[in-house]
């Protein structure tokens, strides 16, 4: 087992008239290299079950592991979990609060106590990773980039201590067409290239479903499904019941087929319905 | 999320006491104080005590949260006791260490003090622990509304402490965020030297500050857009009514203080 939970539970102020059980019963596995994603309503849960894998939150019962081991509460250990599993919150910009993009990136590996000469490659790497220039980029504020710079700083800021599993909450929140389909190419280009495990919650499908081995359904804290994305875009009814619904392409060849046209729906990217139209519109003309 | 923090000490229920007008209960634990004071019998004190216990009960709040309200007058309270206990002289000698004595008299003295201190602080909590912050906040400016004739804004204090109260809890979740943000990328605001720690909160107060600004400018334009203007008149989505209930307890409490001033019961 490389990264997942056995039976997480997890409590909001347990013991007030306010408790929240945000996690049932939560249990999930994932191997190396893995694309990952976590669906679900709002307030299903997504959030805190991210937020465990790091060890930012304390399992009420049940365990979180990384390679095999149950995480514990000794600090040094979490510090080196956190190195290893990178955690990017919602909208991470807001999180900024240096004076250049270079203090920002370089947050993390000063906090893990790197030389200040290996910081500085550490950032550089992790700016050429997301695509952004390494020359006058980092001495620039923050705040004077463009919504999907900021996104890539963020990114950036949390790369840098070269994580082995890259966990995004909603990453594409508030960008733009461009800003998002530059993001999942950027992950994708970190899964597929540099070997990096993906984990990412969303509500939206259509970039992400493409690249996506693995499937978890969160609805109300319990995992009510989880498997291979083909097995969990099948149940179409089920997520439409859950408010979740499929990606956009998905949904044009369901209506394809229900117009009795001999097409495959599980397709899950706009390249993937092209080749299945054409090959339908090669079958006509024949 | 938002329902995970506690704001103030409000604990919600459907009791007689949940359910009282905020203006009415504020006047009445405004009685009840003036009563715990010009009581001068045990009896009577003992009674209010046991009224207080009464509707303790009935709030279904659980006792603890009076208990926790205990504890910042814990220190008051055996000072009280010990300067009673051993410096009033009079009545019976009960124990004599040397030539320190404790005597009846302040015995009696000392645990009329105390009870008059809990009960008067299981009232205030009867208070609060019933009476949201904002019904509080608007309870409050109802009574200071006769300083707008000297020229307070006392609608617009209101505002200000109805929205102070109502960002309260965002604030938090939003440093909260920011915390476990900032932990994720190896922050840590727990050890190291004083200064160390002030200096690892500016990842913290730096994006709080930039967010709060943020959302009081939001905030200002949607209240414009919504003509608010510093000045009108306003009324309330919710207007309190005050129920022949809430007279009936106030009247009763009038009554009580008069007689107890008068009869010096």
């Amino acid at each position: 087992m490389f990264i997942g939970t056995e039976k997480l539970t997890h409590i909001y102020m347990p013991g007030t008239p306010f408790a929240n059980q945000a996690l049932k019963e939560v249990t999930f596995e994932l191997s190396r290299g893995e694309f990952a994603l976590v669906i679900g309503p709002s307030g299903s849960g997504k959030s805190t079950l991210i937020q465990h894998l790091n060890g930012l939150l304390r399992p009420s019962s049940g365990k979180v592991f990384f390679e095999g081991r149950a995480i514990g509460s000794d600090k040094a250990e979490l510090l080196a979990l956190r190195k290893r599993v990178g955690l990017v919150f919602q909208m991470p910009e807001e999180q900024f609060f240096s004076e250049t993009v270079y203090d920002e990136i370089a947050f993390a590996p000063r906090n893990l106590g790197f030389e200040e000469n290996i910081v500085q490659t550490m950032v550089e790497e992790a700016l050429d990773e997301v695509g952004l220039d390494t020359t006058v980029l980092p001495k620039r504020h923050p705040f004077q980039l463009s919504s999907g710079q900021k996104r890539l700083v963020a990114l950036a800021s949390v790369l840098s201590s070269k994580p082995e599993v890259f966990i995004l909450d909603e990453p594409t929140a508030g960008l733009d067409p461009s800003g998002r389909s530059n993001l999942y190419g950027l992950l994708k280009r970190l899964n597929r290239e540099n070997g990096l495990t993906v984990l990412i919650c969303t509500h939206h499908l259509d970039e992400a479903a493409a690249l996506t081995d693995t499937v978890l359904v969160l609805q109300g804290g319990r995992l009510v499904l989880k498997g291979p994305a083909e097995k969990i875009f099948s149940h179409r009814e089920q997520l439409y019941q859950l408010g979740l619904g499929l990606p956009a392409v998905t949904e044009i060849m369901y209506g394809l087929s229900e117009q009795g046209m001999k097409v495959r729906t599980n397709i899950y990217s706009l390249e993937g319905a092209r080749q299945e139209i054409n090959k339908l519109k090669g079958r006509c003309e024949k | 999320m938002s329902r995970s923090i506690t704001l103030g000490q409000y604990f919600p229920g459907q009791s007689l006491v949940h359910h009282l007008n905020p203006r009415m209960k504020l006047l009445s634990l405004l009685l009840v104080l003036a009563l715990l004071f010009s009581l001068q019998s045990y009896a009577g004190l003992v009674v209010l005590f046991f009224i207080a216990l009464i509707l303790i009960t009935t709030t279904r709040v659980p006792f603890r949260y009076f208990l926790r309200g205990l504890r910042p007058i814990l220190y008051i309270a055996l000072f009280a006791l010990i300067i009673y206990f051993f410096f009033t002289s009079g009545g019976v000698v009960l124990l004599r260490v040397g030539f320190i004595t404790v005597e009846s008299e302040g015995v009696r003295e000392g645990t009329f003090i105390i009870l008059r201190l809990v009960t008067l602080v299981f009232y205030s909590l009867l208070l609060t622990l019933t009476t949201t912050p904002l019904s509080l906040t608007y309870g409050l400016s109802y009574f200071l509304k006769p300083l707008r004739y000297i020229g307070m804004p006392t609608e617009e204090v209101a505002m200000i402490m109805a929205i102070a109260l109502r960002f309260i809890p965002t604030l938090m979740e939003e440093s909260q965020r920011l915390m476990r943000a900032q932990v994720s990328r190896g922050a840590d605001f727990e050890s190291g030297s004083i200064f160390r720690r002030a200096k690892s909160l500016v990842p913290l107060i730096v994006p709080l500050f930039v967010g709060a600004f943020r959302r009081a400018d939001e905030l200002a334009l949607a209240m414009e857009a919504r003509g608010y203007r510093i000045g009108a008149r306003r009324t309330r989505m919710y207007e309190d009514s005050i129920a022949p209930r809430d007279w009936l307890i106030l009247a009763v409490l009038l009554v009580l203080l008069i007689t107890s001033v008068y009869l010096g019961f």
